[in-house]
């Protein structure tokens, strides 16, 4: 595969903010590919865990943030518990993650951007996860229209059903008393992000 | 023996049955647990992918309300085991960072110290307690009962130093299959990600990868045990939708780790949740027989 890269494309400070984002050591990578041999998703992403590591060194930083590996990857770790040069290969997924939320970068598959943000929503809000309104936060977010989110629903309508039935979902959410806690800790850090820029 | 117990969100819904048994086993084993009070979700790999600071300030005020009793904390869950690890052993290390949770933590009444350990069951069970007292407490006899132990990905990964098994050929669920008086089923897919993170946002390569896990138990063994709630969602409540997708029976029941332990121990199917797994349990329910001993 022929590929030019032209200099003006590429950001020199992305592998830093890649490291301080969390995804350690990338700059040791010599692509040998032990990540990608062992990944069991890379059936299907666009560029392999070794390739993206390159073009995170490269500072190829749009390709990265808009690729669909990011959001493939399912963190199993297998590539950073294999890796010979100590790159935290899924770390650096996560960062990457991390940054595309940040940054607003419309994913090729939105889905994963939706799950983890409706996640957190209630995470941050209750102090506690509460399924049924994880799927409606996750159907509204993925899907957009009200006719897709339905839909959605009704897909996964029979296991909440079964789940309920079996006494696994609760019907009202769990609030913690410390809700205030999650917002001084939200404060907090955004003090503290922005005193390090 | 007493413990900070911090049971994580699944196990309040979804993984109800891994509570029941947890509790149950360990009552059983002589180890009290104190549940951490108003503990908070860990916010597992989403807040860890949106923000790598919040993710470990969501550990660290849980870590804080367990130091306030001093007590090790114990949690079940992988993924909240993990996280909470992972900033207890990070702010032990790392000075700096232990410093930048406590300004997370400002205006909460809480600090965090580094000060106690965080364990995950299977290695209490099989490093603290010993897998020789397990033995000698077993009731029942699961002779003739073939398991395939699925560690998954998150309780044995990644490694740093000090983890309680090895990362790609772990041996504690093993062990525990062999005290209770079962067999291990060769099993290739011990530590192969079952894709269960990506259950919502992929359901495809979810169900391609927990399919592989349950053909190759289907061939070896009467039942899978597991150790995490994902798992346990992605292979056996979704077990029903992989086989309409592939037009397949696999039939395949997974049971937590802990229900085995509890059927060994005497407890009653009931009190270990066992109705409420969704691949029928029966058939390991009748297999228990009364141990000769």
């Amino acid at each position: 595969m022929e590929q030019i890269i032209r200099l003006k494309d590429c950001d020199p400070n992305f592998v830093y903010e890649v490291e301080e984002a969390g995804g350690e050591n990338v700059h040791l990578c010599f692509q040998c590919g032990t990540c990608s041999a062992g990944c069991p998703t890379v059936y299907t992403m666009d560029y392999t865990p070794r390739q993206i590591m390159r073009m995170v060194t490269l500072g190829i930083k749009d390709k990265v943030l808009n690729s669909e590996t990011i959001w493939v990857c399912a963190s199993c770790y297998t590539c950073q518990t294999r890796c010979p040069r100590g790159v935290e290969i899924t770390n650096v997924m996560g960062a990457l993650k991390s940054i595309a939320i940040r940054e607003g970068v419309r994913a090729a598959n939105e889905k994963g951007p939706a799950f983890y943000n409706s996640f957190v929503e209630i995470a941050l809000s209750y102090g506690r996860m509460f399924e049924p309104l994880l799927m409606l936060k996750f159907a509204q977010k993925s899907e957009g229209s009200l006719s897709g989110t339905l839909k959605h629903l009704l897909r996964h309508a029979s296991l909440g059903m079964e789940l309920t039935k079996k006494g696994k979902i609760a019907l009202m959410p769990h609030k913690i008393k410390g809700r205030e806690h999650m917002k001084k800790i939200i404060e907090n850090i955004r003090k503290i992000e922005e005193e390090e820029k | 023996m007493k413990y900070a117990y911090y049971p994580g969100c699944s196990l309040e819904a979804t993984a109800k049955e891994y509570d029941m048994s947890v509790k149950e086993v360990f009552k059983a084993l002589g180890v009290e647990l104190k549940e951490i009070e108003d503990w908070n979700c860990c916010g597992a790999s989403a807040a860890y992918s949106i923000d790598h600071l919040l993710s470990l300030s969501l550990a660290a005020r849980n870590l804080a309300l367990a130091e306030k009793e001093n007590m090790d904390i114990l949690a079940p869950c992988p993924e909240c085991y993990l996280r909470e690890w992972e900033t207890s052993d990070s702010i032990k290390m790392d000075r700096e960072l232990l410093d930048k949770m406590n300004k997370a933590l400002e205006g909460t009444g809480l600090k965090v110290k580094g000060s106690i350990d965080v364990k995950h069951p299977l290695d209490v069970i099989v490093n603290d307690i010993g897998i020789e007292k397990l033995a000698e407490k077993v009731v029942n006899s699961l002779n003739g009962l073939k398991v395939a132990p699925y560690y998954g990905c998150v309780i044995v990964r990644p490694p740093r130093n000090k983890r309680f098994d090895s990362p790609e050929r772990p041996t504690s669920m093993d062990r525990i299959i062999e005290a209770v008086g079962a067999t291990v089923a060769p099993f290739q897919h011990k530590v192969k990600c079952c894709g269960g993170a990506l259950m919502m946002a992929n359901e495809g390569v979810q169900m391609k990868l927990s399919r592989e896990i349950l053909l190759d138990a289907k061939e070896n063994a009467d039942c899978i045990i597991t150790a995490c709630p994902l798992c346990h969602m992605a292979l056996d409540a979704r077990q029903m939708y992989i086989e309409k997708e592939y037009n397949e029976k696999i039939e395949v029941p997974v049971l937590y780790f802990t229900q085995l332990i509890g059927l060994a121990l005497g407890i009653t199917p009931k009190k270990l949740g066992l109705d409420k797994n969704f691949v029928p349990t029966k058939k390991i329910i009748n297999s228990v027989k009364l141990a000769s001993k």
